[in-house]
């Protein structure tokens, strides 16, 4: 049998797909791979010579910038989807319009070590690649060509990594993406006739039910969502209501670097190093303060299934994996 | 310098990054190479394999679920959704559901072992749309069914299965879906302001600047859109307006310009995997919700097909936003000047 589901903020519809339940082993020819020491990697200690310099990195007092012995580094993206310089110039022809493709696409090179996935890393060093993310945001939200700030991860080739050292991406935005806008549409909508944040009430509703939890800490919880699009999907979401990523709290990195790293590690037990892509969702940058309605969170999407036609066609996901049972192995694998 | 456009029906925003502007030649050579399968259950002969059909186009004198057919209809062996029973919409708190209430159809376009829409005959791929026409106007007697999909997924990059046999998937939906939905609304918003169907307008410039046009042929036109998603990707519209495509008297011109089409692609990028998706309008049943009496007016029936070159990535699922290494302007380009 099958069952809709419907996003409560976003109103698509996903099908649960229970007749053709897959299990983990299913989705073991989708392993991200073994990596391969051999090949030159721009991104290991020694050469540093070969990307562009260095925007933010943590490294010891005693080392230079753009040499070795540093422990996290940002560069700008060597073939990137958009160019700093510049001013958007917006304008039409016909019925069609256009600008040019200004915004900062960078880097955030997780660790120097070739051999290790960011699950691999000690909790140490995924709360300097979260203090990265922040400190970015912060900087560049000061320019006001920018309205929305998305940090994702490509991990495994299928994926769309194209280099396997850990690494994960931000792309500061001249436009409020579509997926984004309406996230902020349906949460604003809920929230003008509830007066309660959508997310803070999904939050309430997951930790009663249980069955989609996967973990929870002293600042956040992991569960599967409700309408999960891809098989295994995650959320990570702060506990106290918060709609800005940076806003993040200093005594919170840690929290969130333990959950990461323990979300990420059960994922490549249970289904064997999956390629995913993980996206930090947040409020727009030119909202500086706070919003009632939104709340960010870290979406974690394993690619174990294909877009086709289907879901080109209807925007609407099949999921073969009931979150139930997905969030089932995920707390059970130690 | 990358440029960011605004699909103008919809309203996402697509990067065609030119400065990594790629050839057809670096994306050739994606299709995996598959084992036939010796029993094709598909192929005729081997009607047995499949559900009993629902419908097909055959010889006279031969019977049902035998040999003699030219396209055929079967339910699907993997159903996503099911016909029997009623629909059950429930909440449980924040969350709604209901049951999977449709119809998963396989139309099974030649009863030889062809992959490629591209390699048959105008005649056959004519009588695959016809099909499609007796399908919708069928379901569309189902009060249940809000919606019918068909799409194809050729080529496992593209999501197909590894049997190369051609088909398209029917899917009978009781939602409108998001994305059809958004197109709708979209091709409103314009038509309030200006009266005119945008799709109408988008023909009429195209065939104006004539940079992204590929082919005209009785009637329909092919073209690169202006804020394509992929690389390659190419809509054929009818060029007298119309919102349902099972309203379409003859199908011939369009099996025309679908196999030039289908071939060029086939030639240019050397048998990519691709999907093709008909966006149509959803039934209109005056009693049901958010029924709005424009979309004779305002909507335009269409093909979208989409060779699956580039990856879907975090960038474009976190943000809902695509880059796309190629130009319209020079996809039409090749695509025009390709020889088949």
């Amino acid at each position: 049998m099958q069952q809709l589901r419907r996003d409560p903020i976003l109103g698509r519809w996903i099908i649960i797909h229970y007749d053709r339940i897959k299990e983990p082993v299913d989705y073991k020819d989708n392993s991200a791979g073994k990596k391969n020491t051999e090949k030159f990697c721009p991104f290991c200690t020694g050469n540093e010579d070969k990307t562009p310099p260095e925007i933010y990195v943590d490294r010891p007092p005693e080392t230079r910038p753009n040499e070795p012995g540093w422990n996290l580094r940002v560069i700008a993206n060597k073939f990137p989807a958009l160019r700093i310089e510049g001013d958007l110039q917006p304008r039409g022809i016909g019925i069609y319009d256009f600008m040019n493709g200004v915004g900062a696409h960078e880097v955030i090179i997780e660790s120097p070590d070739h051999t290790k996935d960011i699950a691999d890393l000690s909790t140490e060093q995924v709360s300097k690649v979260i203090l990265a993310y922040k400190h970015r945001c912060i900087d560049l939200k000061k320019d006001r060509r920018f309205q929305y700030i998305l940090i994702f991860k490509n991990h495994g080739r299928s994926a769309g990594a194209s280099l396997e050292h850990t690494h994960s991406q931000l792309i500061a935005l001249p436009i409020e993406p579509k997926k984004v806008r309406e996230a902020l549409q349906g949460a604003q909508k809920y929230y003008s006739f509830k007066e309660r944040c959508i997310y803070c009430d999904i939050m309430r509703q997951e930790l009663e039910e249980r069955a989609r939890l996967i973990s929870e800490n002293e600042y956040f919880i992991a569960f599967t969502p409700f309408a999960s699009c891809s098989p295994y999907e995650m959320w990570i979401m702060p506990k106290e209501h918060c709609s800005v990523f940076h806003h993040l709290k200093e005594e919170a990195i840690g929290s969130l670097a333990s959950m990461l790293k323990d979300i990420l590690l059960r994922l490549k037990k249970v289904l064997t190093d999956p390629p995913f892509n993980f996206i930090i969702n947040t409020a727009p940058i030119q909202h500086e303060a706070e919003l009632d309605y939104y709340h960010w969170h870290i979406e974690i999407v394993p690619k174990l299934t294909k877009v086709a036609g289907f879901e080109w066609g209807s925007g609407f996901y099949i999921n073969p994996s009931p979150p139930e049972k997905a969030a089932q192995l995920l707390r059970e694998v130690s | 310098m990358p440029e960011l456009r605004k699909d103008p029906v919809i309203g996402r925003w697509v990067i065609i990054a030119t400065e990594r502007a790629k050839r057809p030649s670096d994306f050739t050579g994606q299709q995996k190479h598959v084992k036939e399968t010796g029993d094709c259950p598909f192929c005729s002969g081997y009607e047995d394999k499949t559900p009993p059909e629902i419908f097909a186009v055959r010889e006279p004198q031969t019977s049902p679920n035998r040999p003699g057919w030219y396209v055929r209809d079967v339910p699907s062996m993997f159903p996503l959704m099911q016909i029997e029973g009623d629909i059950d919409r429930q909440g449980r708190g924040l969350y709604d559901q209901m049951n999977g209430i449709g119809a998963h159809e396989i139309i099974i376009e030649t009863p030889k072992h062809i992959a490629n829409i591209a390699d048959l005959e105008v005649k056959q791929i004519a009588a695959v749309f016809d099909v499609y026409i007796q399908r919708i106007k069928d379901l569309e007697q189902d009060k249940r069914i809000k919606y019918v999909l068909l799409y194809k997924n050729y080529g496992v990059a593209a999501g197909g299965s590894s049997i190369r046999h051609c088909r398209t998937q029917l899917m009978a939906l009781p939602v409108n879906p998001k994305r059809v939905k958004e197109e709708l609304v979209g091709a409103r918003r314009y038509y309030e302001y200006r009266e005119r169907c945008i799709f109408c307008d988008m023909i009429r410039q195209e065939c104006s600047t004539h940079t992204r046009v590929i082919e005209r042929v009785d009637g329909f036109i092919a073209f690169a859109p202006y804020a394509s998603r992929f690389p390659f990707e190419v809509w054929i519209l009818p060029e007298d307006h119309g919102c349902d495509f099972h309203r379409l008297e003859n199908t011939k011109g369009l099996a025309r310009i679908m196999k030039l089409v289908m071939k060029k692609l086939s030639c240019a990028l050397d048998d990519p995997p691709y999907n093709y998706i008909l966006h149509t309008a959803p039934f209109r049943r005056m009693s049901s919700a958010g029924f709005w009496k424009t979309i004779d007016y305002d909507y335009h029936w269409h093909l979208e097909i989409m060779p699956r070159l580039t990856k879907i990535a975090g960038f474009e699922w976190g943000s809902g936003f695509y880059i796309n290494p190629m130009s319209p302007e020079d996809a039409a380009k090749y695509l025009k000047d390709v020889e088949v």
